[in-house]
This record gives C-alpha cells, structure tokens and sequence, in this order.
C-alpha cells in the first residue's frame, strides 16, 4: 500500500480486517465474483467464444456470422437464410462428423480413392467450436426438448431414417439413434403397449425408452447436463444458470450505485444537520421522519404505473429513500465532534464552515459510514429481489432473482424444486459473504472493549 | 429546576405537539401521490364525470388491476368523500376533516368501511406479530448474555455464524424454499393460509393446532431474520457494560462473579432493548406483506399492499394514517421506555 498514504489508525485497522479470516475470505470471493459477473457475456453466451473453420479463426462474440459462414442449414419451416448461427448446434453438428468419420473409417480400411471420399464427405471434421462455459444467453427460450422429437418424428414420417439417426446422434439421443439406425424403432412404434399412439411421444410418455424421458417436456424443465442446462430451464424455457449470472451482475452493481448515492446524499445531509445544528436540523428532521412514514413501495408502485420503470429510474427512485439511514450516524458524530478543540481552532484560523465540515471533522466521523455500507447494501440487494418478487422492479425480461422466486411460486411451479433452490441458493450466497464482510469492518473499525475475568 | 414528572410532562406534550407537522407530511405526501394514479378509480371517477363513461383504460403496473365499474350513485357518494370536483388543497382539507373524525370512507373493493376492512385482518397479524415478538426476545436475550459470557469462544463464534446467516437470508425467499419443500414435495406442512377450510367447525383444541400447525413455516420465516440485531445488541450492551469500572469496583470488593454481571452489569445492559419496544407496535399491525404473500396469510400487510394493486384508495389511505401514527406513538413509547428504565436520562 506505498501508493496510497493511509494514517496510521486505518493502517491498523484494515491489518484488523485482514486478520479476521471469516470477513477477509468472503471479501475476496465476493470481489472476484463481481469481477467475474463483468466479463458474464464471456460466460453465459449463446455465441461461441471461438470457432476455428476452413483453416481461420471466428470470434462470434464480437462479429455476427450467418449460418452460411459455417455451412449450417437454417430449420426449413422458418423460411429465412440469413440466421445467425446455432453455435451449440453447431458443436454438435461438428463432432458427429468426428464421431462418423471414425466409425466409416474403421470400416472402409484404408484404400486411397475411398478415404478421399471420405474426406468429401466430412469437410469440417477437424473444425471445432469452444463454446463459454454456460452456452445460454439470458433472453434465449429453449424449446429443444419439444421441437427436437416433432422434427425426428417428421424425419421418420418421411421415411428418412437415416436423417433421423443423423438428427438423434447429434443430440446424443443414442439410444434412440441405435433403435433408429437397427431399424427396431419401427416395432417399438408399432407396439400400442410401449406407444400408445404409434409415434415418439408415446414412447417418451410410457417409459418404454428410459433415454427419451426429458423430452416432450414443456418448461421448466429440470437440470440437464447433456443440454448443459446445469441449473434447468424456467418457465420460458430460459437456462436458469446464465440469468442467475447476469442477475448476480444486475442486482450488486445495482445496490453498489444504489448505497454509494445513498451514503454520499445521506453523508453531506447528516453532517449538515449535525453541524448546523438549530432550525436547520428540526426542520430536517421532520423530513425525514415524513420521508421514513411514506411507504416506499407505494412511491415505486405510483411510479412503476406512470412509466415503465428502467434500471437508472429504479435507482433514482430508491435513492430518495436510501439516504435517510445513514443521517441519523453522521448527525449524532458530528454533534459530538463538533465541540472538539481542533474544530475550534480551525474555526479561529477562519476556515470556512463547508472546509471544516469536510476536510476536520468528517474524516473523523467516518466509521459509522464505513460499518454500515455493507448492511445498506444487504438492504438494496433485498429491496431489489423483494420489488422484482412483486413485479414492480426491474421490467421483464431483465434477468432477476426476484422475478425467477415468483416463478417458483406459481401454483404449477411449486414442485419444481430447481426453480427455488437456484435464486434462494445464489440470494443466500451472496448475502451471507456482504453480511460477514460487515460484521468484520465492523469488529475491525469499532472493536468492543471486554474484560475478561477469570 | 423542574421536577422529573414536570419535564417529563413538558417533554411528552412537545412531542406530540411535534406529531402534527409530521402526520400532516405524511398524509399530503400521499394523498397528492394517490393523484396522479393512473388507472385508478379516480381516474375513472374524472373520466365519468367528464362525460366520458366508466371503463378507463389501465396503466400497466405489472400487477393485475381491478377494474371497477362504479354505480352513479356510489360515484357521487365518492367525489363528495374526496372532493375530486374541488382544487386539491380544499380536497385534501375536506378529507383530512373527515380522518380527524375517524371517519375512513368505504373501501372500493369489499364495499365496506375501511376500518372494519382492516379490524377484520387484525386479529392474524396481531397473532404473528406477538409470537414473533415473544419468540425474539426470549430468545435473543438469553442468547445475547451467553454470547457475550462466551465471547471469542467456540460458541460465540458458531452462533454467530448461524444468526449472521439467518440475518442474510431473505425471510420471504426462505419462506418461499420451505413452503416448495415441505408443504408441496413432502406434503409435511400446510400451503399456506391462516388455518383451514373446515377449521371453523373443529373443536376448540383441533383448532389450535390446526392454527399452530398453518404457523410453523411463516413463523420460521419471520424469525430467521430477527435474531441477528436484537441478540448482538445485547451481547455488545452486556460486554460493555462488563468492562465498565462499576464491575471491577463490584469484582474487587468481593462480589462473586455471577452475582456482578447478572445482577449488576445484566440490568444496566438490558436499556438498550427498551428502544426496540416502541416499534414492536407498528410490527403488529404491518407483518411483512412479502411473507404474507409468499403463504397467502390474510393480515394487514397484505391488505395495504393488495389496496395499492387495485387501486382502492380508502384503504391505502386509512392504513397509511394508521401506521404512520402507530409509528409516531411507538417511537415516543421507545424514548419513554428508556427514560423508564434508565433514570440517567434527561429530557431536553
């Protein structure tokens, strides 16, 4: 710390923090998260991070490629060519023709003229896709699991089967790409005891094929790892895991701005009162004891119905209300710091009352400032999941913890245990390691005398 | 020099007097906001009597929106109530003059008067909010002189743990993952409600239990967060109190240790939990519509917050006047508790 000149008092003091290991661990986990929850589009993206085709290199994060750059056909029902890229799909698309490249070379031998066919016949064998580590935007509905059965049930209507053992495979539906490819699949549909209705969906709905029993499903649909929904899909069919990554981003940067307006407000008010003192302080005073009764939620709620609310207003919003806690601590500081006899000697050197507000006596009065912020921010983070819960905080479909625990608690989501555990498992997390990095500053900043008698 | 009693009666009569300013904020604040409400019933109350019929359209708040359709009778009845025909000033006054009489108005939605709307939820957040009071203090007390006996041992440091985590926890997630878990995966516990569908024809100990059973999962939710503060307030308090000189003068004249801090430095540290007792006055009548929600438990705090959904303005008022003074009342409780229990105190 050469770089920054500290007292000797704050020296000592963050010695304190640092010896605290409770506090001082959460504090680097909880900095590398947010650090982390910065680069989350690296991190949950549906764009691949890399793409190494026809002997260069792509970067879909920061480029827009049509599906034609890699050769990939758009779903026929759609009608439009220029698409982006599926890079999941793409991936998968790309290791099957590993995966049969392999199986027809071990059958071919190795006989020149058909090992050239070969070749031609899987071009991007040695192409890869590195995708981020959840393959999921936050807006982006998955309906695979519906959509993937209709179009092998199409295939084989068609009479494609091989289409559909193609189709299979890539998404890892072995077994299903086994029955197709043995031709079984056609006494297994034509049996009413394992498919009622003579089609896939029969199968997946008796269980007489155990590897098709997520499909057909509807969201939410739970953890997958194959479909690297690691945390499950929600009611929209949206991956859990990424928004609770980019809720984690929305929600702390939001209480950050939120308690560093609210304590630099609250700071300059308190202190004011506190040093003023007279008519200023009563007159204030019943301000904010008018301003403490006001119910915040009908202030958001009134706003929310005048205009729909974006992040910046939202804050705004909850600034008017954030910056009274913090007055009651400066105020009561500086009435005691006040009397001090280096204020009054700054007084008779003729400092100006704003210069001996804020350069004397504040950086004497900042320890409540500094034990409280972290409760504050518990306070906004809650406040926020609280007001996105009620559907009057951040507009959908921003991704939000809130948003996914009133989701959880729609009648028809209640068993569906994923939907709770993930935003109560991340809400949770996060708190507990912004409460014992407060509880640390504080034991740190304002340790209690005790006597200890034996 | 005054008596104690003069000043205290001095004291009590200022702060109310301080009170009126205060509610007047309060109330204007509000009843100007409730104004400019699109979508509301006053809204249509304009839009009918500017001749442009009933149905207005609604402003999306993101919670669902009763639409009303006001008979003309009712319609008259309610512009006369809050003089929506009148400049806002003069409205506020007329309805002000009609609160100071207790008179509430009707609410929209139950068609009945706001005060019995709100003395019907009464009774349930009356019942959470004294259990749970019961329930923190009994137990943050006793947890606090343990912790503050213990302090920087193995039990200090796990109880800490555990109520600095409970702290953390947001008691309506909580109570959201309990109610998944337990009332609708392993069917343990009820869904939610106060007691039963049938609860009224059970017999009196069947009731009960029927209400205690419907009370376990919020009550874990309202608590999980109450613990941290009341309990570090009185470990802290006990611990300061332990290192003050009257304890070592008590210790050195030969006082056994128990009876220093459990009569002498205890009582000293049990003041600062005197301030909380004011608030607890606003507790009982305001829950946490949150977990109330989260159980469908029909207290108040739901009420005031489904009023401001609906739009139904009586109530949103008459709660908001109510709770404001209760909080006002309780924080002049708080400050005369202290300066019961604590004779140190002076009034100024």
């Amino acid at each position: 710390m050469k770089w920054i000149k500290l007292d000797p008092i704050t020296r000592k003091r963050l010695e304190r923090f640092r010896r605290i290991k409770r506090g001082y661990y959460s504090f680097i986990i909880l900095a590398v998260a947010i650090v982390l929850s910065v680069f989350a589009p690296y991190l949950a993206e549906s764009r691949a991070l890399l793409v190494w085709h026809d002997g260069r290199l792509f970067l879909p994060t920061f480029e827009y490629f049509s599906m034609e750059t890699f050769g990939q056909e758009p779903p026929p029902a759609w009608g439009i060519a220029d698409l982006e890229t599926e890079y999941l799909r793409l991936k998968r698309e790309w290791a099957l023709e590993r995966e049969l490249y392999d199986r027809e070379l071990a059958e071919i031998g190795d006989a020149p003229s058909a090992l050239a066919a070969l070749d031609g016949r899987y071009p991007n064998r040695g192409d890869f896709v590195i995708m981020p580590p959840i393959p999921w935007d936050p807006y982006q509905n998955d309906f695979w699991y519906n959509e993937i059965l209709n179009e092998i049930q199409a295939l084989l209507d068609a009479g494609d089967d091989r289409g559909a053992a193609v189709l299979a495979r890539r998404d890892r539906l072995v077994e299903l790409a086994d029955a197709i490819e043995t031709g079984d699949i056609e006494g297994m549909l034509a049996d009413p005891e394992r498919s009622p209705t003579g089609n896939l969906l029969g199968l997946v709905r008796t269980g007489a094929m155990p590897g098709l029993a997520r499909l057909g499903a509807v969201p939410p649909t739970p953890p997958d790892l194959t479909r690297r929904h690691y945390l499950g899909t929600d009611s929209q069919g949206r991956d859990v895991a990424s928004r609770l990554l980019y809720g984690f981003r929305i929600s702390i940067f939001f209480a950050l701005f939120l308690v560093i307006v609210g304590q630099v407000i609250g700071t300059f008010v308190g202190s004011l009162q506190g040093y003023l003192g007279g008519r200023f302080d009563i007159l204030s005073q019943r301000v904010i004891e008018v301003m403490i009764a006001v119910p915040f939620l009908y202030v958001v709620i009134i706003m929310a119905a005048l205009v729909a609310p974006t992040f910046w207003m939202l804050l705004g919003i909850m600034a008017l209300f954030q910056w009274i806690g913090i007055t009651f601590y400066m105020r009561t500081e500086m009435y005691r710091e006040k009397t001090r006899e280096y204020c009054l000697a700054a007084r008779s050197y003729g400092a100006s009352h704003l210069r001996i507000i804020f350069r004397h006596l504040l950086p004497n009065c900042l320890t409540p400032l500094v034990t409280f912020t972290p409760f504050a921010i518990v306070g906004a983070i809650f406040a926020l999941t609280g007001l996105d819960y009620l559907g009057y905080g951040l507009p959908p479909p921003t991704p939000s913890w809130g948003e996914l625990i009133d989701q959880a608690l729609q009648l028809e989501n209640r068993d569906k245990l994923w939907l709770i555990f993930a935003p109560f498992g991340a809400l949770t997390v996060t708190l507990v390691l912004v409460v014992f990095i407060g509880e640390s500053i504080r034991e740190a900043f304002d340790p209690k005398r005790y006597a200890k008698y034996e | 020099m005054k008596s104690r009693g003069e000043a205290l009666r001095d004291y009590v009569i200022r702060r109310l007097l301080l009170m009126i300013p205060t509610f007047l904020g309060i109330t204007l604040v509000t009843f100007t906001l409730l104004q400019f409400v699109p979508g509301g019933q006053i809204d249509q109350i304009r839009m009918a009597l500017a001749g442009a019929g009933g149905g207005g359209e609604v402003g999306g708040g993101g919670g669902a929106i009763a639409q009303l359709v006001i008979p003309e009778d009712q319609l008259a009845q309610l512009t006369e109530y809050y003089g929506f025909d009148k400049p806002l000033p003069v409205a506020y006054a007329s309805w002000l003059w009609d609160v100071v009489r207790l008179d509430f108005g009707e609410s929209f939605r139950y068609s009945e008067p706001v005060l019995r709307v709100i003395g019907e939820r009464l009774p349930v957040s009356i019942y959470y909010g004294l259990i749970t009071a019961f329930l923190t203090y009994g137990i943050c007390i006793p947890l606090g002189i343990l912790k503050a006996i213990k302090h920087r041992t193995n039990v200090d440091n796990l109880t800490s743990i555990l109520i600095f985590v409970g702290y953390a926890v947001p008691g309506f997630a909580l109570g959201a993952v309990l109610s998944n878990l337990l009332a609708v995966r392993f069917e343990i516990f009820p869904l939610g409600g106060f007691q039963s569908v049938g609860a009224a024809e059970l017999s009196f100990l069947a009731r009960i239990w029927d209400i205690m059973w419907h009370s376990v999962l919020p009550l874990i939710a309202y608590l999980a967060g109450a613990f941290a503060v009341t309990t570090m307030l009185m470990k802290n308090s006990l611990i300061e109190n332990m290192s003050a000189d009257y304890v070592k003068t008590a210790l050195a004249k030969g006082l056994s240790w128990r009876r220093t801090v459990f009569v002498h430095a205890l009582r000293n540290s049990l003041i600062p939990m005197a301030t909380s007792v004011g608030t607890l006055l606003g507790i009982f009548l305001t829950g946490s519509f949150l977990i109330e929600r989260v159980f469908s438990i029909q207290g108040v705090g739901l009420l005031s917050f489904e009023a401001i959904q609906a739009r139904d303005f009586p109530v949103v008022l008459g709660f908001l006047v109510i709770s404001s003074v209760l909080l006002m009342v309780g924080n002049l409780i708080s400050d005369l508790a202290v300066a019961f229990v604590d004779p140190r105190v002076r009034f100024e």
